[in-house]
């Protein structure tokens, strides 16, 4: 199956400098390549480096040592101006503790990425009532996010990610603030998103969430242990699954 | 995009309405305090200078050195002597008589003068009625030119002309007196000093009908000048004549221009002072201001990580921050200017001896310009330090 790359990373460090000089080592080397259309979980333990590197992967912050390509370009090599280009263009981040604008409403949440792409704002609006819809809040597109419940501001901020119809969707334990049903519901919304070809990696530490993905990407002491292929079971397409 | 920009920032100033109107208050404060306190000086000073150049540059006073002994009190034959100079003397004696008008018993401060006191003495100026002339000296005639508040002890708001005051001295004398003219109240600084209880008579009259006014003795003597004169000159012809009738050590010569140029002392070292608290409320306006701007942008590093975290460029995003800081000092240098102004038109408007409205627009301008820059540069610098971090340091700033 000639599958595209579009994630490599080839010994990726990263190493936090806290006060007193003592080093952290958060990423020790580590290797790992998604395909684009897979939908991956990251797993490990607290302190494994899980978030770090999704926040690598999601060029919010830069590695100390190593190769990251995305799609081709070496990330390394991008000045600050081609890096907000690629997170505007290329990823859609969906953060644990949503991190939605609070005094926006939930349609001008949505567009503020299209605003920095540049798409006009007839545009703008129509495209992130769009992205509203499809993770259903088309009822609440006028709501500011004090407004709306944890599982409802989760999907504001899907919508946000998805806007732009990024390459990729990167989503940092996006149900680690909900109770456990609404967390079932955003699951789907991201079943739902695999099945439309969207890659999809999901930062977390919950098996049951990490069996909603096709392969489950272990991390242990900022280094990959091991990648688990997950057996096909609620998906009706799960059929694809590789590695 | 600098549309979209300007949009962007009045709606992030619009949503955080509670922060903005601090912030704004910073900058009113900041511009407020330092136009106001220079402008009140300014005002001041104007109000002072103002009403001592109205009583006219051209006088002199001549007073006796009362340590001296032979200072002794001016004699008709000095002002006959002193008057081959082209000057003005007024002959003047005052002293405290009782005065009835109706129920009302008054002390009265009257002025035995000449009829053209008006002329060589500027605060005399007539309300109501008119000043005894010549033919009034002539005759000694019993007629009294009150003083404002002479006018109102004695017949409050009632009609003041043509009434009759009763005079009474200590030997058991009484005279009548006609009211022929009320006088002005002296407005501004020096009001405070000119405006008494009293009332001008002519000098003979004085003579005749007060006793205890021994004629021939004047305490002091007021000198006009033409005011085309040299009045320097004058003062040292009025020496020289004085000179030769009495010891020079027993008077002395004053000129207003030597108290002027006093004024123009304290004026100097008031506008200093006042320039030294117009300097320190910048400071303190300008911290103000650099200190609103600061908190309230450093508290936002949260959101520029944000903003960078979905693909802001660091120049868009800096550019929202100093359309806004630009926006916040503008709107509110310009409400600290206009409250200025009207804190200084009431003040002109109930103060009675600050009557010039002066507003320097080099202050206006050095307030904005010093409030904008900070606002600015301490809107904009924490920005620019926020958006250099990246996106995630920002996020997971407290």
């Amino acid at each position: 199956m000639a599958t595209e790359t579009v994630i490599v990373a080839r010994g990726l460090r990263k190493v936090y400098v806290l006060g007193g000089g003592v080093e952290v080592h958060a990423l020790r080397g580590l290797d790992l390549e998604v395909r684009r259309g897979e939908y991956a979980a990251i797993m490990g333990p607290s302190g494994s480096g899980k978030s770090t590197l999704l926040q690598i992967l999601g060029c919010l912050d830069a590695p100390t040592d190593g190769s990251y390509r995305l799609a081709g370009d070496e990330v390394a090599d991008l000045d600050e101006a081609a890096l907000a280009g690629i997170r505007n263009r290329r990823i859609g981040f969906v953060f644990q503790s949503y991190n939605l604008l609070p005094r926006a409403t939930a349609v001008d949440n949505v567009a503020l990425p299209l605003l920095y792409r540049g798409v006009p704002p007839r545009e703008r609006r129509a495209l992130a009532l769009d992205a509203l819809e499809r993770v259903g809040l088309a009822d609440r597109v006028h709501h500011r996010p004090n407004e709306l419940s944890g599982g409802q501001r989760q999907r504001v901020a899907i919508a946000r990610a998805l806007a732009t119809e990024p390459d990729i969707l990167l989503a940092d334990e996006p149900t680690g603030n909900l109770d456990s049903t609404t967390g079932q519901e955003i699951l789907a919304l991201f079943d739902a998103l695999h099945r439309e070809g969207r890659t999809i990696l999901i930062v977390t530490h919950e098996q049951d969430v990490a069996e909603h993905c096709e392969r489950i990407i272990r991390i242990f002491d900022g280094q990959v242990a091991a990648s688990e292929v997950v057996a096909a079971r609620r998906r009706p397409d799960a059929g694809v699954a590789g590695c | 995009m600098l549309i979209e920009n300007l949009k962007t920032a009045l709606e992030a100033l619009y949503g955080n309405r509670l922060r903005t109107l601090l912030t704004l208050l910073g900058v009113v404060i900041g511009v407020f305090a330092v136009t106001t306190t220079v402008s009140l000086g300014q005002i001041a000073t104007a109000g002072i200078t103002g009403e001592i150049q109205a009583f006219g540059a051209q006088s002199l006073f001549v007073i006796p050195e009362s340590s001296h002994p032979e200072g002794v009190p001016f004699t008709d034959a000095d002002i006959d002597a002193l008057s081959r100079l082209p000057i003005e003397i007024l002959r003047q004696r005052s002293t405290r008589v009782w005065a009835n008008a109706g129920e009302e018993r008054v002390r009265l401060n009257v002025v035995g003068t000449t009829a053209n006191a008006p002329r060589i003495d500027r605060s005399i100026e007539l309300d109501r009625g008119r000043f005894f002339d010549e033919r009034d000296e002539q005759a000694a005639a019993q007629v009294i030119v009150l003083s404002a508040d002479a006018a109102e002890e004695f017949f409050g708001s009632g009609p003041a002309l043509g009434r009759e005051l009763m005079l009474e001295t200590s030997g058991g004398n009484r005279s009548f007196y006609t009211v022929i003219g009320v006088k002005k109240r002296v407005g501004g600084a020096l009001g405070a000093f000119a405006n008494d209880v009293s009332g001008d008579v002519p000098l003979e009259s004085l003579y005749r009908d007060v006793s205890g006014v021994p004629r021939d003795r004047y305490d002091f003597l007021p000198i006009t000048i033409a005011l085309d004169r040299d009045a320097g000159a004058i003062e040292r012809q009025v020496r020289a004549i004085l000179d030769r009738r009495r010891d020079p050590e027993s008077y002395q010569v004053q000129s207003i221009e030597g108290a002027l140029s006093l004024f123009n002392t304290i004026t100097v070292i008031l506008q200093a002072l006042l320039g030294g608290i117009g300097a320190i409320s910048l400071v303190v306006g300008g911290i103000g201001i650099l200190n609103i701007m600061l908190v309230s942008v450093t508290e936002r590093t949260r959101e520029i990580g944000l903003r960078k975290a979905l693909g802001a460029q660091p120049r868009t995003i800096l550019q929202q921050f100093l359309i806004e800081a630009v926006v916040l000092t503008v709107i509110g240098g310009v409400l600290g200017v206009l409250l200025s102004i009207a804190v200084l038109w009431t003040v002109v408007a109930l103060v009675p001896f600050l009557d010039v409205f002066v507003l320097d627009p080099w202050i206006i301008a050095l307030a904005l310009f010093v409030s904008v820059a900070t606002g600015v540069a301490f809107g904009v610098w924490p920005a620019r330090r926020a958006a250099a971090l990246s996106p995630i340091e920002a996020l997971r700033y407290e």
